[in-house]
């Protein structure tokens, strides 16, 4: 049986599609036969030859990555995907499906599950049931609408703890490597902290899996071989267990491996000799999240964290001559316009670059946070409450202390002091 | 069984970019460009643009209405496609009303897509972008107004330069009300040259995107852009089939769309000269007022393709760009760029041209030995053995690589040679062939250093050993002979330059010899 998965994002160039990497392997050593396509910004791709992929690929089962901002996209390319093929059972997932109601189903009527679980473990239950003739039997983890648009929920599914049962997506090679300028790696899945705005936590939670040292190095040593060195950790923390990152960190200096990698942790994990073996390992840049530098406002936000420690390790970060990126919102709880103001100055006087991830962005409510729950709690007012219910608050949203005008206000300071015009690498 | 062994995935290219030059008398005409967007549509890229490109905007409103009505359709019907609509036309001073008129008439046929945006926090699917071609009386405050307007309206609008209107480019109010200033070369205003000229940046904006990703891949197509013509109901693959008036209908005989698009996708395309192509656009854009970033990443793309022309062999081309890159470029660049200069004036046989050129980064490339070889034989064909000597002589200091040891050691034997230091050119020549046994030209070049100081035995012993390496070598058969000629063994001489005569019977000079020995035979 053939399985498409899609990763569309027609605002940002292709990049590696690692959750459906792994998705896509893992199905692969069940016997299906998986195929993904990464639509991005510089994909060359028309509807007639999506269409011929479909008609010639012939999959049962066609997967999307959902993400607030592709929604539209999505149900588009479903509707198209049923027009060539109606028996093509169509699923999505990750962030946007996780939590998403199951109320969507009515907005979208192209799409036949709504994966809540793992993907890996959801999609085999859902592909093992499509193989067998009964597309709406014997598996967990989403929520379905059958033949006679009933809408139904199944358990939830734990996904593994040892996160080295899931086949490697670059081991599998389920990539074109030709195609790839950088390599995207999860070396740990989860996050336990408690920040309100975050989809991770909740997502996971409150838990945190790991891979053995052994196959986050084998993967490493397998993608340089495969001529690609620039290394992406997409870990939440990667230092979450600093003694395991230092344990990869000497593996890679042993080996000689030489990536360029780019990472993200807390700023209270790093210390100065977990730096400087970064520094020695190959890493260029360090993002950590300061989301707000108005004490009052971060101290609210569940994040546990104070601007002294971010600004302590952004400067020992420097010191070691590691670019730092910082991520920040504005337009959060309590903030006032004064308080969004001492984020882009708190940026500036640590002497961070304001380009790339470190462009702010405006808090996006999504569906799993603690905000999307409680949003009312904090006296967020949401713009538009005529959104399809596949869509979360997002950004549309005003709160007690700024409106639209101070929102857009903030937005054009921060894109008045970008080196590079406001690009955001990633949401 | 599953047979997919990786991801790689073999998807035809999409078309990223139509220009419609639209012709506002005939109706049929329309017709039959609805029914090619319409056909086209499907082969699109998922983002993709359509310039929309008229002499008189009021006069082509029921084109532009019809088009647009065409294009919401398809994206109504395909909700993962995104289009920007580029309106090209002349904005003179009298029309500016009828202009604003247009604009607010064409707006209200996008708010569904507006709307759609706005409900899913995102930019519409369908936008429109008037690109205005001002006349040469129109004065930026006449264009400030409408622009403005137009802005306010949620239409980014964007300018057409040319030589005759460059002047707006230095208004900065007007600038920072557009969005995109495209630049046209020469003054002409026909919507065809405006075609042209939009087609050319578009190929410049594509190098320019492809230098900055480090993707160095300049030979193959430009982006894969149509020209369609409703003045003429020809469909043209890029720009030079257009400029040649060659559409692939009318190249293969094929008249259904189908054919057309299997034609451009396998054939048109590959008879095209793609790399001189960006090469003459990327030329012509040097002189425009771009940002000195611009500049500078266009000084970047002309080194790249005077890199290209020179591994292919063109060096008359290398030169044209590497000048072109020399003035675009930042100072701290510029040395490489003089050295492949030097090097493609020495490969033109310019050679005074090339040492300028090279004593342009003699501090750069000081120190080593290709700088020097090159240096050294600029000066060794323009008669200066002295100091070619003296450049080869540092290439030789400079540990150069073993094949080009070699050869700055031949060089280095000819040059006293000619200065009549047979001498000194045998020990060169000598150090050459003790580490190197196969090379004819050492073999040779010692024959005649030989010959020079009479040794007549050691000549012939080397040029026997040329020409056991290379038995066509007529030269040094004909040096065999006089060498024989000169110890009085006339037979072998008669024989050897006979041998000469047969390789090359256009050696006068042994013919000469060989006469004047038959005779004293």
């Amino acid at each position: 049986m053939n399985i498409l998965l899609i990763e569309i994002n027609p605002f940002v160039q292709e990049t590696t599609p690692i959750s459906l990497g792994y998705i896509a392997s893992f199905l692969k050593s069940k016997g299906f036969c998986v195929k993904i396509l990464t639509i991005g910004q510089n994909t060359s791709l028309s509807s007639s030859a999506f269409q011929e992929l479909i008609s010639t690929f012939k999959p049962s089962l066609v997967g999307f990555s959902a993400y607030q901002r592709i929604m539209l996209y999505i149900t588009g390319l479903a509707k198209f995907i049923k027009s060539i093929d109606n028996n093509i059972k169509i699923a999505i997932g990750g962030p946007q499906a996780t939590f998403m109601p199951s109320a969507a189903f009515a907005e979208l009527p192209d799409v036949d599950y709504i994966c809540r679980s793992p993907g890996e473990l959801t999609l085999l239950g859902i592909a093992r049931a499509i193989e067998n003739g009964t597309p709406f039997l014997n598996f967990s983890g989403a929520s379905y609408k059958d033949d006679n648009n009933a809408v139904f929920d199944t358990p939830e599914l734990e996904g593994y703890t040892d996160l080295d049962r899931y086949p490697s997506a670059y081991l599998s090679d389920v990539f074109d490597y030709s195609r790839m300028r950088e390599a995207i790696m999860l070396t740990s899945r989860g996050c336990p902290h408690h920040c309100i705005y975050c989809y991770t936590p909740n997502a996971f939670k409150h838990k945190i899996s790991f891979h053995s040292v052994e196959r986050v190095v084998e993967e490493i040593r397998w993608i340089r071989k495969k001529g690609v060195n620039r290394f992406w950790f997409a870990d939440p923390n990667i230092s979450y267990r600093p003694s395991r990152l230092i344990e990869i960190l000497d593996n890679i200096l042993k080996e000689s491996l030489e990536p360029e990698i780019w990472l993200q942790t807390r700023a209270d994990l790093v210390t100065p000799e977990l730096l400087k073996k970064m520094k020695r390992a190959g890493v260029r840049t360090i993002a950590f999240g300061l989301e707000s530098a108005s004490e009052r406002v971060l101290s609210r936000l569940g994040k546990n964290i104070t601007t002294e420690k971010v600004a302590d390790a952004i400067r020992l970060a420097q010191n070691h001559d590691i670019e730092v990126e910082l991520f920040t919102i504005y337009g959060l709880p309590y903030e006032t316009f004064e308080d969004a103001m001492k984020t882009l100055e708190f940026v500036k006087k640590n002497k961070v670059k304001i380009m790339g991830n470190t462009n702010s962005q405006q808090l996006q409510i999504y569906f799993g946070t603690h905000m999307a729950r409680h949003y009312e709690d904090y006296n967020i007012r949401p713009l538009n409450n005529n959104r399809p219910a596949y869509l979360s608050i997002g950004s549309h949203y005003e709160t007690d202390h700024m409106g639209r005008r101070e929102l857009h206000k903030i937005q054009q300071m921060w894109q008045a002091n970008s080196l590079d015009g406001g690009k955001r690498i990633v949401s | 069984m599953c047979r997919e062994r990786n991801n790689k995935t073999m998807i035809k290219p999409a078309f990223k970019k139509i220009y419609v030059i639209l012709d506002e008398q005939d109706q049929g005409n329309l017709e039959w460009i609805l029914q090619t967007l319409s056909f086209l549509y499907s082969h699109l890229n998922l983002t993709s643009n359509i310039y929309l490109v008229s002499e008189n905007l009021s006069d082509s409103m029921p084109q532009v209405e019809r088009i647009q009505k065409n294009i919401n359709k398809f994206l109504s019907e395909h909700l993962f496609a995104r289009l920007y609509v580029h309106i090209v036309h002349p904005a003179p001073p009298s029309d500016m009303d009828n202009i604003r008129l247009c604009y607010k008439y064409l707006k209200q046929s996008t708010d569904k897509f507006d709307q759609e945006g706005y409900r899913h926090q995102e930019l519409p699917r369908l936008i429109l972008l008037p690109v205005f071609v001002p006349d040469d009386q129109v004065r930026p405050s006449q264009l400030i107004d409408l622009l403005d307007e137009l802005k306010k309206s949620f239409l980014l609008p964007s300018l057409y330069l040319n030589k005759g209107t460059l002047n707006l480019a230095e208004d900065e109010k007007l600038l920072s009300l557009t969005d995109k200033v495209y630049y046209g070369i020469g003054n002409s205003k026909k919507m065809t040259d405006v075609v042209c000229n939009l087609f050319r940046q578009d190929i410049l904006d594509d190098s320019l995107d492809k230098i900055e990703i480090n993707d160095l891949s300049m030979t193959g197509p430009c982006p894969d852009s149509l020209i369609i013509s409703a003045q003429d109901c020809n469909v043209y693959s890029c720009m030079e089939a257009f400029l040649k008036n060659e559409s692939p209908a009318k190249i293969y005989e094929t008249h259904s769309q189908k054919e057309f698009l299997a034609d451009y996708y396998q054939q048109d395309k590959s008879k095209r000269d793609c790399l001189g192509c960006r090469e003459q656009v990327i030329g012509s854009s040097v002189g425009l007022p771009m940002s000195p970033s611009t500049n500078q990443q266009t000084g970047a793309l002309l080194y790249h393709l005077g890199m290209l022309r020179q591994e292919s062999g063109d060096d008359f081309q290398a030169v044209k760009n590497f000048k072109q890159s020399l003035n675009l470029s930042p100072i701290e660049e510029t040395d490489s760029v003089y050295f492949r200069l030097g090097l493609g004036y020495t490969k033109i046989g310019q050679y005074d041209q090339a040492l300028k050129a090279f004593e342009s980064v003699e501090i750069a490339y000081q120190g080593q030995y290709f700088f020097h070889f090159y240096k050294g034989l600029c000066y060794f064909e323009t008669g200066d053995y002295v100091t070619a000597l003296e450049e080869f002589s540092k290439a030789l200091q400079s540990k150069p690589q073993h094949d080009d040891r070699i050869r700055i050691l031949i060089y280095t034997g000819t040059c006293f040679n000619n200065l009549g230091k047979y001498e000194q050119a045998i020990d060169e020549l000598e150090r050459a062939r003790e580490t190197e046994n196969n090379v004819k030209e050492i073999y040779n070049t010692l024959g005649f250093s030989y010959f020079m100081i009479k040794d007549y035995d050691k000549s012939i012993e080397n040029l026997k050993m040329a020409v056991e390496i290379d038995p066509f070598s007529a030269i040094d058969y004909a040096s065999l002979g006089s060498n024989y000629r000169e110890k009085g063994d006339l037979n072998m001489a008669i024989g050897m330059y006979q041998k000469a005569l047969a390789l090359d019977p256009g050696m006068t000079s042994v013919r000469e010899n060989l006469e004047r020995l038959n005779k004293n035979l």
